[in-house]
């Protein structure tokens, strides 16, 4: 499948995730969703599908104690200066539940999205916009970048026998790793500049014309999105 | 006219104490290979920077005198306007990747240029075939090796068909059979060809002419055989050197580090297949082979950073192990501190290893605000310090003036009695300069030493 009517059925599923109100039909996108990453190699996709699930857990745990809806009360807890009182209803939890859903469901798939896609044929199709979706396309690949740098670091500390352990040990890590990923965008502006970019005129290497199936994708997902706006 | 002239060239980064390049005059034909040699820090990347615009458009300063490529004045002509005439190859491929896979890097500045669609991938394949890597046009760039990557890099600006081709170490992360393939190609092109080289055996055989800078400022415009004659009697550490050929049996002395059998895969296909490897007190091994035989692979392993899959590892006394990555040296807010990780924060001890590789005076300098070369020399210091029994140096000699590699061999035999050093390099001279023995990593078959 071409990348431009993939990445519409991924935002299209998103778009219907959100927008959706039964709980069922959110659970089965976000696990269709599932099934689809989980196609990618296991090194790749464990961060996005880790920090996803901890994303929709924590909104699952937290939101019934910052929202106030329902009757049914479950559990009722002291009063806390700003939040008041704290108590978990029945409501609460299942609302708490859908918009976990939810999260997970767009989380997902923007995973796929990374995990899956070409985002250099994504890209290759680009007919407007094109810096914005270099820009999207460069940005997407900060996220292996960093990990591989934290691993440099880490491996240059042992390689002195310097341990990094536990979150303060790993913390010390974040500026030089900022730092680094700035120095590495000016080398890149510097060396996409030297290549020409930016220059008027540009052209475009011919890419693969759509399937038809490409194109029942782009309507099916077109569809998706009047679907949810719709109803 | 010659494809380019520059005239009384000063140039001052922004807020840079004195100009990195001054008083510039030069001029070079078109198809003409010029050898641009001098040590770290003597503007040899700024002089290509300027050719190629980037100085002062993309780095902004002070710029005073004019350089013009075939005509067109770089002041009023930018960097992506000079593309396609002009083309340049940088030192860090990972820093000059823009696409995940191959075919799509190397079409990149084609399109940037308005390449004519129908044109544009034939010259992608023609650009990969010449560079010897038309195998890779489907691969992913973040699968590559480094030198895979460069050759890569080389082949995008070899599409261009550029009018001159500007080369800022290229070679430094190849092995010397890949280096000696990468400058044969770029000097058998119609192109002008500058290229700057730490290694200056290479371009030396195969320039037509040599510039050598100093502190800014050209100190040699020679033909190849007056600058050879030059070089010999003020710069003898830039004259090509000898790769002396090390013997490979084992020395006397107490065994500090054994590897046995070991093997180690990444993916699928195993790196190291049955390796052996024994490192004793006293002497000073160089490891070398071609590009992705394994040898950091093996130096890791050697240092307790990988775990062996197979085989048997001992060590004993403390490892300390250089990355060829300098820039994993960056971590604390100054270059004293960054040295005295490795000894519990001992800024005393720190100060004197900083000292001993010629980095008295920055200690305060933060460091990322060091140049290349001095990177390179704070990374040194940052495993010296410590004065491991067993001392592991991968690349330690990449982007290092020729000067300062006589100074770290010097350096590393001075201290050779009292550790087991290993040393893993894709430069034979300065391998057969330090080195006791040699152990040349084999293709496919085991090596037992």
């Amino acid at each position: 499948m071409s990348p431009v009517p993939a990445a519409a059925l991924l935002a299209s599923l998103a778009v219907l995730a959100l927008a959706a109100e039964r709980p069922w039909l959110v659970a089965a996108i976000a696990v269709g969703l599932l099934v689809t990453c989980l196609r990618a190699p296991r090194a790749r996709r464990f961060v996005y599908l880790a920090g996803t699930l901890v994303s929709s857990l924590l909104v699952f745990v937290l939101s019934p104690f910052v929202s106030q809806q329902g009757s049914h009360v479950l559990w009722e807890g002291p009063r806390v200066p700003v939040l008041g009182l704290l108590d978990v209803t029945s409501e609460e939890l299942a609302n708490g539940g859908i918009q976990a859903l939810r999260l997970a469901a767009v989380g997902l798939a923007f995973a796929a999205y990374v995990l899956l896609l070409d985002l250099d044929r994504l890209l290759h199709a680009a007919g407007f916009a094109r810096r914005s979706v270099l820009a999207v396309g460069l940005a997407t690949r900060l996220v292996p970048t960093l990990e591989r740098d934290a691993a440099g670091f880490v491996e240059a500390l042992r390689g002195r026998g310097v341990e990094v352990n536990g979150i303060r040990g790993r913390a010390r890590l974040l500026s030089p790793l900022v730092a680094g990923s700035l120095e590495r965008s000016l080398n890149l502006a510097e060396a996409m500049e030297a290549r020409g970019f930016g220059r008027p005129g540009r052209t475009r290497a011919p890419s693969p014309a759509w399937s038809t199936f490409d194109r029942a994708t782009m309507a099916m997902a077109l569809l998706i999105v009047l679907v949810s706006i719709w109803a | 006219m010659g494809l380019v002239r520059v005239d009384e060239l000063t140039f001052s980064y922004p807020e840079a104490p004195a100009p990195s390049l001054a008083n510039i005059s030069l001029r070079i034909e078109p198809g003409e290979v010029v050898a641009l040699l001098g040590p770290s820090g003597s503007g040899k990347s700024t002089l290509l920077r300027a050719l190629a615009g980037l100085v002062p458009h993309f780095h902004g300063g002070r710029f005073e005198g004019r350089v013009e490529i075939d005509g067109r004045d770089t002041r009023r002509r930018g960097p992506a306007e000079l593309a396609g005439r002009v083309a340049s190859l940088f030192q860090d491929p990972e820093d000059q990747v823009v696409f995940g896979r191959v075919a799509n890097e190397v079409a990149f500045g084609l399109e940037n240029v308005g390449t004519p669609p129908g044109l544009i991938w034939p010259r992608v394949h023609a650009g990969l075939a010449e560079a010897g890597i038309e195998h890779l046009v489907d691969r992913r760039t973040e699968t590559l090796s480094a030198g895979e990557l460069q050759r890569v890099c080389l082949a995008s600006v070899l599409a261009l068909e550029p009018a001159l081709l500007l080369l800022d170490e290229p070679t430094s992360q190849l092995d010397p059979d890949g280096a000696e393939a990468l400058l044969d190609l770029a000097v058998e092109l119609d192109s002008a060809v500058v290229v700057s080289e730490q290694r200056p055996a290479l371009p030396l055989e195969r320039c037509d002419r040599v510039l050598f800078l100093e502190g800014g400022r050209i100190l040699l415009d020679a033909a190849r055989g007056p600058a050879l004659d030059w070089l010999a009697a003020n710069r003898p550490g830039y004259l090509p050197g000898e790769a002396a050929t090390l013997p490979d049996g084992e020395l006397e002395g107490e065994e500090l580090c054994r590897l046995d059998g070991v093997t180690y895969s990444y993916v699928e296909e195993p790196v190291l297949s049955g390796v052996s490897l024994t490192l004793r007190r006293g002497e000073i091994v160089a490891l070398t082979g071609a590009n992705g035989i394994g040898k950091t692979t093996l130096a890791k392993i050697a240092a307790g950073l990988l775990t062996a899959e197979h085989g048997s590892v001992e060590r004993r006394g403390r490892v300390c192990y250089l990355s060829q990555d300098p820039g994993r040296y960056l971590i604390t807010d100054r270059a004293e501190d960054e040295v005295a990780l490795a000894v519990g924060g001992d800024r005393g001890r720190a100060r004197a290893a900083l000292r001993e590789v010629g980095l008295a005076g920055l200690e305060r300098r933060h460091p990322r605000d060091l140049s290349s070369g001095e990177r390179e020399r704070l990374a040194l210091a940052s495993v010296l310090v410590a004065d491991p029994e067993i001392l592991i140096l991968d690349e330690p000699t990449r982007g290092v003036d020729p000067p300062r590699k006589a100074e770290l061999a010097e350096l590393l035999r001075r201290d050779a009695p009292r550790r087991a050093t290993l040393v893993v390099t894709h430069d034979l001279v300065f391998a057969g300069e330090v080195a006791d023995r040699g152990i040349a990593l084999g293709a496919r078959e085991p090596v037992r030493v």
